[in-house]
């Protein structure tokens, strides 16, 4: 978490998305969809023939890359990379995993409550000790 | 809810170590943060356009990797908490295609969107004011220019798939654009959220080094 911030701010910086079709085109919709001159957008559309390799590399580059202030990625996307997405710790770009059409939001599986709640839980044992 | 009811417990323990506000921050952040994934509604779905639309006709549009820019992008700025800590703060530019000015208008009337209290009470300190009602003709012709702005930019997004929308589609695009508002919120919570939450521990883990550090024959 204290991390320095890779981005430099005041900056317009991109939101890239790790999500299922319907959630990808109704973002794009809302005009956030970006493709550079490489071709290289900032989503990445999940289905049944995605590789969990393929998720792990988009979310890798959207991770590190600096033009990326927030990553929006389906929780239940999130699951099936849950080591990587709970490994990660810095504060941009802010990862958000997001409710899906067929997959609620389910706070108990979200990275950011589960360190909060680790780490305190953590310090009450410890406290407890002494 | 389950997380909520948990810190709450931790709370007190935690309170007899650290200070009031810091935990109080720490909880208010993480109630929004539940709080605003409870508005997070990203329906009515593009699925029930496509229905009405065809699916090649949509994603074929909006999918077809031809080099363009977002025109909905995130501002970072970085806000120091009592200067101790940064904390980084998200603020969306939604159609950012819009002239600089305009743009900066938006920026700000999201943000006063946001906190409605804060522009109420100035209001009223201005009440009577004389110049109070050219202002007011100014802010609502440039907030007509923008809104303008804003439909046109919706427009030309829509125009992809053709002349005849769907108007599931319009409604679609407009829930997720108030999706997207919400994100960004959520994005905010959560820095404040790890920023406090930091703060906790730094102080937990002073405490607890000072407490190493009483000699053993004092205890």
């Amino acid at each position: 978490m204290a991390n320095r911030a890779q981005i430099q701010t005041n900056n317009s910086a991109l939101i890239a998305m790790i999500a299922d079709e319907d959630t990808i085109v109704g973002l794009l919709m809302a005009g956030v969809g970006n493709v550079d001159l490489r071709r290289k957008t900032n989503y990445l559309i999940v289905d049944s023939k995605t590789t969990v390799k393929q998720i792990e590399d988009a979310f890798k580059e959207f991770s590190t890359r600096e033009d990326i202030a927030i990553v929006l990625i389906s929780q239940y996307v999130a699951n099936m990379i849950r080591f990587l997405v709970d490994s990660y710790n810095k504060p941009i770009p802010a990862i958000l995993e997001i409710p899906s059409k067929d997959h609620p939001y389910d706070p108990t599986q979200d990275s950011v409550l589960s360190r909060v709640k680790y780490l305190f839980s953590a310090e009450s044992v410890a406290s407890g000790r002494r | 809810m389950e997380e909520q009811e948990e810190a709450t417990g931790f709370e007190n323990e935690v309170r007899q170590v650290v200070g009031d506000e810091d935990v109080l921050r720490f909880m208010d952040s993480t109630d929004n943060y539940l709080t605003l994934f409870r508005f997070l509604i990203f329906y009515p779905s593009p699925a029930i356009a496509r229905q009405s639309m065809g699916a090649s006709r949509i994603n074929g549009a909006l999918l077809d990797h031809k080099s363009h820019s977002a025109a909905t992008s995130v501002q970072v700025d970085q806000e120091d908490v009592d200067s101790m800590e940064a904390q980084p703060r998200f603020s969306l530019r939604k159609w950012a295609l819009v002239a600089d000015g305009k743009q900066c208008y938006e920026e700000q009337k999201l943000g006063e969107d946001k906190f409605p209290g804060k522009t109420g009470s100035l209001q009223l300190r201005h009440r009577g004011d004389s110049q109070l009602s050219e202002e007011k003709t100014s802010e609502s012709g440039a907030q007509l220019d923008v809104d303008d702005q804003i439909q046109k930019e919706r427009a030309k997004l829509l125009s992809m798939f053709g002349t005849l929308i769907s108007p599931k589609l319009r409604a679609a695009q407009l829930s997720f654009e108030t999706a997207l508002e919400t994100l960004v919120e959520i994005a905010n919570m959560r820095s404040a959220m790890l920023s406090s939450f930091d703060r906790v521990r730094k102080e937990l883990d002073h405490q607890k080094d000072d407490m190493e550090s009483v000699p053993s024959g004092r205890l």
